[in-house]
This record gives C-alpha cells, structure tokens and sequence, in this order.
C-alpha cells in the first residue's frame, strides 16, 4: 500500500509515524513545501525572541525518519491532486502516486488589504521561513507594530518585546485575545502586556502603511499614525487547501471531512488547520486550528489510512498563553451566543489571582476559561470532550482545589456499606 | 510488570506520600537535607479530596497512548519503554502547559524541579521512581504508604484481589457473615460524610 501524506507539520508527521507502527511494509512518502525537517511550528515565536537555536524546533531526531522507513520530501510544493489518477504533481514537476493519501497542508496567513502593504519590513508569522526573514532585518528594527491582537500577535509582541524593541498592538476589538478569552480576561492580558512596555491600540484598524520602499509609518482609521519599520501581521489564519483536480471534494473554510477523517473522494483524508472536521461543543463541523487537534487528527487519519476503522472523537478548540506573571487557558464556547441558555458560574479570588469562569448547558460542561492555577485545566476538558454529566454541585468546579474524584460514584462512602 | 496501584477506599490523607515523593527527588534525598533545599523539592504526587474530604492519591497512570505526550510542542514527552514510565526531558521542555490541557488527571505541575535544569520552571510529574527503581527499591509512595492505598504489583493480581472480594461479597450467605472488606476505613469514611452532613454544608 502506498501512502502519500503532503505537509510536514504535526498532524503529517504523526500519521506517518501511525501508519508505520500498524504497517511495518507500506511505502509513506511525506512531503512538505519548506526546506526544513518537520520542526514545531508553535516554537517560531522563540526563535524570534532569540531563546532557543533553530535546531531546537525539530520535532524528530535527524535520522528518525530514515529509521522508520519514512520517504522524506521537503522543498516540494503539490502544485495539483489527481484523486481520479491517484497521483500528485509537485511544481518540480515530480508525479508521485498513491492509494492512500492525506492533505495535512496546514493554513496560510490572511493578508493585510491595507494601502501599502507590499512595502518592505511587513511580515506575516506562520512559519520558520517567515521568522527567518524578520531575523534579517532585526539589526535596521527599533520599534515593531503588531497588527492583530490574538495569539500569533501576542506571540510576537512578547518575543520582540524581549529583543528590546518598542512594540505597538494594533486589535480591532476592545480587548486582546479576542476570540478565545472573555472580556474580563482580556483585560486582565491586555494590563499584563502594557506593565512588559507593550503600548495597546485597542478598537483601532490600519488604514495604510506608508514609507520609502521600506515601511515608516502606519495609519489608523482615526487619523492618528504609528511610526514602525517592522509591521507583524497577525490578523489570522485560512486553510491552505491545495488545487483539487476534478474533485468531488467537498469545501466548507477547510476540507470537509468525515468521522473517520475521510473527504468525499475514498481514500483521501484531510487533517490539522486544514480540516473541517467534527467539534464537539457546536455539534457542527468546524476548523479548530490548533496544534493539539492537529496532532490528534494525524493520529486518527494515520490508522485510518491504513485500514483501522477509528473514529474520530470530535475537536475541542482550547488554547494556553503565560505572559509575563500571567496564564490564561480557555476552551470551548468562551463567548456564548445570546439566544442560548447557558448557565455560567463565575469566581474570581483577587488575593489568589485566579478568575474562572465556566459554561454550561444543562449538567454539561461547555466553556471555560481561566487565569493562573491552570495546571488542573485537562480534567475540565476532558469533562467537555466526555460530554459527562456533572452530577455534583457545579460551583465544586469553580474551585481550584477540584479534584476529578469527586466525579467517581464508587468513591462515594456509603452509610450502608 | 509491576506497578503503582492506588486503592482509594484505603487512603486516610495523610500525605505521607507526598512528603516521600518530594524527598525522593530531592538532591539529598532525605526530608531534614530536603527541607533546606533551594528550590524546595515538590511532591509528584497529589492528594486530591473526595465529596467528603475523603483522600485520594492522585499520580500519573502513565497512559498508553498517552495524551500528553501526543500534544507537546517540543516532544519533550517521550516513553521508556522497559518500565513503561511516561517522562519528561527537563531540557527540552518549554513550560508551555500544553500538557495541563490534555491530562485528564491534572497531575502534572509547572516549577523549578530539585532534579532538573536550574532556574527553569518545567512541566513536573510521576516518573515511577525510576532511579530508585534502577537501585532495587520500589517507589517512595508505596514504601511509605501505611495504609495499603498504595501498593506496587502486578495490576492483574490487584485486579484479582478486587473481583474476588466482590464475589464474596455479593454470594449467598455474604449477609449473615456482614462481611466489609476493609472495616476501618468505610468506618472512617462513613464519619467523615456524617461529619460533613450534619454541618450541613458541602466540604
């Protein structure tokens, strides 16, 4: 059986690595488009900051590849996917065939439409090559401008932070991390960046960058202006989706896939910021564009393609940051849509630092997020991801101290026992 | 192959075993030499309270696969296969607490560890007393335990123990004989919930 698996990201890498543990014969050919050996894309921010060397983001041993028989491709790009040929073309003009094969291709970074954006010095941050290009121009940089206030942006702005150079976060909304905290917790991120020296334009849109070949200056929608010669644009992200020819294919924002992780075409899988597979809380398929699902979706797709029949159990979104003296860990529905009953229990303890806030729709788990004592946060996730009814006092959840034991009926003395 | 088996119904909480753990992987590894340590070693294991402040000893199960292990970013978390311990490379590991979102347990933590790269906060948890283990000895928590919550066997004869027990308890005649598989303890328990109850709040 051969199998062919384009990107070399997580979700790639751990689907040849499954294939090979269930087939010690088959032919896996991995592919990707960078030059590297699979490293950890969430480590690029590092390599920013200057803390670690690159060859500390390889996510294997430089021989693991060899030793498990796994066909290595990097530096070619799937310029096209035949599913009726079963074949890809590389733009090198390779032909590669398959029986099996998984688009694991990532997500590219939404662009500025700002005037100007062409001008030199502006990056977007979505892999190694395109902190390699920052490090570049490092020496020429003294102030930074960060458009988008989401994790990527986040990332960026504590690592050029770090390097000593002025930074300015420019968000849309009225708090940073937007989209995976609430409002109180936003807040509470947004003083710990200003207290690093991070200067916040919060509720504010770039209109234009202007400068002399290499950007200056930014202007706002407000008329104001931000003078910067190194622009992070960090506004999100899109799924890659390589050119299908003749698919049936179907396309959602990502690769529709099913619960096995397969698309409409047999035998072609999807997985990671690629996919449009099952999320758990909404019940809908959803992009969940984060490493762990990615990791657990080439997981899955790797046993798939090789004739395991596993189910896929549904993606949470969640996510962590620690900036400065701060964590912040959320998952799941964070902001709740108004129409929908949710109970949602808060507690927050100023002595302690800590805030919580939970979500639930009837006796089940579907929201949380926190600030600091994080590190007990997987027992609530996996009460989400079990959909598990909570059978004793919610407000017992709110504690820091909660311990999953208290969810185990045996555990429970009886006075008959 | 041997291994650690928690009994919860046994435990009192009295966190011998935390105070064994963190000696363990201290650098003198005794309590007086650890108590003076820098950074103060930490327990790996965890006492975690029931409904009715029942303890419960809480440690890795060093699941396979095991989640944690899936999810690191820089693939610090990696498996010794002869003693099936789940471990983590202190050097690689970037403090990111990916892992704090995929162990169902909440057993690991985040700190400067006695045993790992100095002035770095790691991700810390059980590592079966794997050195101890080299040198014969079984693990701290099931050395120091008093109470047989924790023992360290084989799991199918532990498993063994726990379905005969129930047989006997379920078989005719198992009435008149009123038999409890351990007195104290349900005694204690049942205490400690009639304690709680007529307090009349939750723990």
């Amino acid at each position: 059986m051969k199998h062919a698996i384009v990107g070399t990201g997580i979700a790639g890498t751990l689907a040849a690595e499954s294939i090979r543990r269930v087939d010690p014969n088959a032919s896996i050919t991995l592919i990707g488009d960078e030059p590297y050996p699979p490293y950890c894309r969430p480590m690029i921010s590092m390599l920013l900051e200057g803390s670690i060397p690159p060859e500390r983001m390889a996510i294997r041993g430089a021989n693991d590849f060899r030793s498990l028989n796994i066909d290595l491709l990097t530096g070619e790009r799937v310029s096209l996917i035949h599913p009726k040929e079963k074949n890809l073309e590389t733009a090198k003009g390779k032909i590669i065939s398959f029986d099996r094969l998984l688009i694991a291709t990532g997500a590219d970074p939404v662009e500025s439409k700002a005037d100007g954006s062409h001008l030199r010095n502006i990056f977007t941050m979505r892999n190694r090559r395109h902190v390699e290009a920052m490090l570049e121009v490092m020496p020429e940089v003294r102030s930074s401008l960060i458009i988008g206030g989401g994790l990527v942006g986040l990332k960026a702005a504590h690592a050029l932070n770090r390097r000593g150079i002025s930074v300015t976060m420019v968000e849309k909304l009225d708090h940073p991390l937007p989209l995976v905290t609430d409002r109180k917790c936003g807040y509470a991120v947004a003083r710990s960046l200003e207290a690093m020296g991070i200067a916040l334009r919060m509720s504010a849109t770039v209109a234009a960058f202007e400068g002399n070949g290499r950007v200056r200056e930014a202007l706002l929608y407000d008329g104001s202006r931000i003078s910067c010669d190194l622009v992070v644009l960090a506004a999100g992200s899109t799924p890659a989706v390589p050119s299908i020819k003749e698919g049936r294919i179907r396309m959602g924002r990502g690769i529709l896939v099913d619960d096995f992780l397969e698309t409409d075409e047999k035998g072609i899988y999807a997985a990671g910021d690629v996919a449009e597979a099952m999320d758990v809380i909404s019940g809908q398929k959803k992009v969940n564009a984060i490493w762990p699902v990615a990791a657990e979706q080439g997981v899955v797709s790797g046993m798939n393609m090789v004739g395991r029949n596993v189910p896929y159990q549904g993606a949470i979104g969640r996510n962590v940051v620690r900036i400065g003296d701060l964590d912040m860990l959320s998952g799941g529905l964070i902001n709740p849509p108004p129409e929908g009953s949710y109970e949602i229990l808060e507690n927050e303890d100023l002595r302690r630092k800590t805030y919580r806030k939970l979500l639930f729709e009837e006796d089940v788990l579907k929201g949380l997020v926190m600030l600091n004592r994080i590190e007990k946060a997987g027992v609530l996730l996996s009460l989400m991801k079990r959909r598990m009814p909570i059978t004793v006092s919610k407000e017992r959840l709110l504690d820091p101290g909660f311990d999953f034991c208290q969810l185990l009926p045996g555990m429970q003395p009886s006075a008959t026992a | 192959m041997k291994q650690v088996v928690i009994h919860p119904e046994r435990c009192v909480g009295c966190m011998q075993c935390m105070v064994a753990c963190a000696t363990a992987h201290s650098k003198t590894k005794s309590l007086p030499g650890a108590l003076g340590e820098s950074p103060l070693p930490k327990p790996r294991i965890h006492l975690g309270t029931g409904l009715y402040r029942e303890g419960f000893p809480n440690r890795c199960r060093h699941c396979d696969p095991a989640p944690c292990m899936m999810v690191c970013l820089p693939g610090a978390i990696y498996r010794e296969e002869v003693g099936n311990t789940v471990l983590i490379n202190g050097e690689k590991c970037i403090n990111c607490a990916t892992c704090a979102m995929a162990c169902p347990f909440g057993v690991i933590r985040y700190h400067e560890d006695s045993l790992g790269p100095p002035g770095k906060a790691i991700a810390v948890k059980c590592d079966n007393c794997i050195d101890r283990r080299a040198r014969g000895q079984v693990p701290a928590c099931v050395e120091v335990c008093k109470c047989g919550a924790l023992t360290f066997e084989e799991p199918s004869s532990s498993f063994k123990r726990k379905t005969d027990e129930m047989a006997r308890r379920v078989s005719a005649g198992a009435e008149e004989r009123a038999e409890v598989a351990s007195p104290g303890f349900v005694l204690m328990n049942v205490l400690k919930r009639a304690q709680v109850e007529l307090s009349g709040r939750e723990a």
